[in-house]
């Protein structure tokens, strides 16, 4: 079954990033994929609210709002998969007593945005300069109704499919994934397949994102004296 | 721009040395884990072979304080025994009455709320509120640090503000050749500039600004161009 846009199976979407274009939060980054575009503000360290105060680290919080509409059940579940992300991931305990707020907004949905949110939070993070343990990129793939699987869906493959799965590994040279959410009915050889496929696309992701990276830091070594 | 290495947050570092068992220093950027030195901060990596110390330098916007730094803070309030002072930081500062040149029990400071004052952190670490003195607490004298008057105050990156803290700053000096003006420059991103009138401020905060990613050569021009236009 041939894909609309006529990607290979284990093809990502074009990929597009712009680091630090917001000029009030501490950090921000806008991750695309295709479509989907994602846009991710940060602030950390910064003062906390008493009642979330931690003594021993920095409380996360998220806070996603969806292109369309008011936040609902199913915006309030990415959050959760943000955070619980990124709590790991995020060296907390070299800020306690702190918050770091990381809100991501979706400008274009078109499938995998959860997936692309986590991504643009890693650059935002990274943009901010808050300590990370690694650098973590996610990816969605679906079966679809003919039990073949593909990589980063658009919407209109995500809304026929059977089963989706989104999984994220960090650069780090473990094989445990940072995130892994699955819908629907599959079997475990497809759940299997997709964690391959988007290990590899992750790893894609995780080059792009080094690249990015590089050239901003490489643009503000050139004005050292 | 051929021995640059930038790192990532996850990358392993080669922290090998020819001498087996010594001791390796990890500065801001890098921790240990699991026997190996691995990178929590993007930037570029800084090695000095003879003290066996590493650290990666990444610009940033948020402060986070250090013992020893000199800060630019606007006073929040008086607080007891001291000033609250916003220096950007998680946290804000507190800056005892007495950590003033010439200030004893009887003669102490009177800062305005609001008031903009040029300190030196003397307390920082992850558990504590940040503490500054507007002295130097050896010998006592001020040392340039104390109570800004008049002047602006604006922010820029934490990169910018250590380009700038270095004596042959290209834009500070391609200013200061044409227009007189007092520059206090904090670590914590934070700039005051006092230049007498306002059109001259404005005129060396925007130079200031505009610097940001250019070069030595480009901030000269910058600032001709823009001397120019007055």
């Amino acid at each position: 079954m041939a894909r609309p846009d006529r990607r290979d199976p284990s093809q990502i979407r074009a990929l597009h990033c712009v680091l630090g274009q917001l000029n009030r939060v501490d950090g921000s980054a806008q991750f695309s994929a295709g479509d989907t575009s994602v846009l991710c503000g940060v602030y950390g360290p910064v003062d906390v609210k008493l009642y979330d105060e931690k003594l021993d680290r920095a409380h996360i919080e998220v806070k996603f709002r969806p292109d369309i509409g008011v936040p609902t059940t199913k915006d309030k579940w990415v959050e959760d998969a943000v955070r619980s992300t990124f709590e790991r991931e995020i060296l907390g305990q070299l800020h306690p007593r702190t918050l770091v707020q990381i809100n991501v907004q979706v400008c274009q949905g078109d499938g995998s945005v959860d997936a692309a949110a986590i991504n643009a939070t890693t650059l935002a993070l990274i943009d901010a300069g808050i300590p990370l343990r690694a650098m973590v990129a996610a990816a969605t793939c679906v079966v679809r109704s003919d039990h073949s699987i593909i990589v980063d869906p658009t919407q209109e493959e995500a809304d026929s499919a059977l089963s989706t799965h989104t999984f994220a590994f960090s650069n780090l040279q473990t094989n445990s994934p940072a995130y892994v959410d699955s819908r629907g009915e599959f079997s475990i050889d497809e759940y299997n397949a997709c964690y391959d496929m988007c290990m590899a696309a992750v790893d894609r992701t995780l080059a792009f994102m080094r690249t990015v990276v590089e050239g901003k830091i490489l643009k503000e070594t050139q004005t050292a004296l | 721009m051929a021995d640059v290495k930038v790192v990532v947050p996850g990358d392993v570092i080669d922290t090998h040395t020819e001498e087996e068992e010594s001791v390796l220093r990890l500065g801001p950027g890098l921790i240990q884990q699991a026997g190996k030195v691995n990178a929590i901060a993007a930037g570029v990596l800084h090695a000095s072979s003879d003290t066996n110390h590493f650290w990666v330098v990444g610009n940033r916007r948020r402060y986070v304080p250090a013992e020893g730094e000199p800060v630019v803070g606007v006073v929040l309030g008086r607080h007891g025994e001291g000033y609250r002072v916003d220096i950007g930081s998680a946290h804000d500062a507190l800056l005892p009455l007495l950590a003033f040149e010439g200030a004893t029990r009887r003669n102490k400071p009177n800062l305005a709320v609001g008031a903009t004052v040029y300190a030196r952190v003397s307390v920082a670490n992850e558990m504590m509120d940040p503490e500054l003195e507007c002295f130097n607490s050896h010998t006592g004298k001020s040392e340039g640090y104390g109570e800004l008057t008049q002047g602006f105050t604006f922010k820029c990156s934490l990169g910018m503000a250590r380009r700038l803290l270095n004596a042959k700053a290209p834009v500070l000096n391609a200013l200061g050749d044409q227009v007189p003006f007092e520059a206090a420059v904090g670590v914590n991103g934070r700039v005051w500039i006092n230049a007498g009138a306002p059109e001259k401020t404005i005129l060396v905060v925007n130079a200031i600004k505009n610097s940001e990613y250019l070069d030595g050569k480009q901030s000269k021009q910058m600032v001709k161009e823009l001397l120019g236009k007055q």
